[in-house]
């Protein structure tokens, strides 16, 4: 999983079936050295994932790629390819 | 397959259903001349790596699968620890 501050929420009009009601939230990767630094800057190339967990923006969230992100739907098939697992709470990084 | 630095642990309270008591650790991971990348990873651990440590992680997810149930999302698992490297030793068994 990599790190992501949520930027934002996405609709989508129409969508497939399998999205219906479900939430998307943009996602700004973070790096190491904002993360350090604890700026709240993320530094990484946007992504839209899906997110169960009610992310808010600016919270950091864990998030999967790959076959992997679809998992939590299984056994129906839903085309995610990023998911979100878990809202960071804190990050312990030492200095 | 990839090597990552362990760089500290993930305290997070809401999360799939599946992660429950599933411990997870910030990496880097590590390129062939040892530097690291840019991006942190968030890595799930069963063997308890610790800050610092060098460790193999996968990005399959079969492993949770197979712990974790069918439906986590939980994909780059830590597989094993490298061995720190050990000191030279010289022929009479003390190390140098």
């Amino acid at each position: 999983m990599r790190l992501g501050i949520v930027r934002g929420h996405l609709t989508l009009t129409p969508a497939v079936e399998s999205y219906r009601g479900r939430t998307l939230v943009v996602l700004e990767p973070v790096t190491m050295e904002n993360l350090r630094a604890k700026n709240g800057k993320g530094g990484g190339k946007a992504l839209i994932a899906l997110d169960e967990l009610g992310a808010a923006k600016g919270q950091m969230v864990a998030f999967t790629e790959g076959r992997e992100a679809a998992n939590p739907f299984w056994p129906s098939q839903v085309p995610v390819d990023a998911y979100c697992s878990l809202i960071v709470d804190s990050i312990d990084v030492g200095q | 397959m990839f090597l990552a630095r362990i760089e500290g642990t993930v305290v997070a309270t809401a999360k799939h259903p599946t992660l429950a008591g599933c411990r997870f650790l910030v990496a880097q991971r590590l390129e062939a001349d040892g530097s690291a990348a840019a991006e942190p990873i968030a890595v799930a651990d069963w063997l308890g790596a610790v800050r610092g440590a060098t460790v193999l992680v996968s990005t399959d997810g079969d492993i949770a699968r197979e712990k974790l149930g069918n439906t986590t999302p939980a994909r780059m698992v830590v597989v094993g620890i490298v061995d720190p490297v050990q000191p030279p030793v010289s022929a009479a068994g003390e190390t140098a």
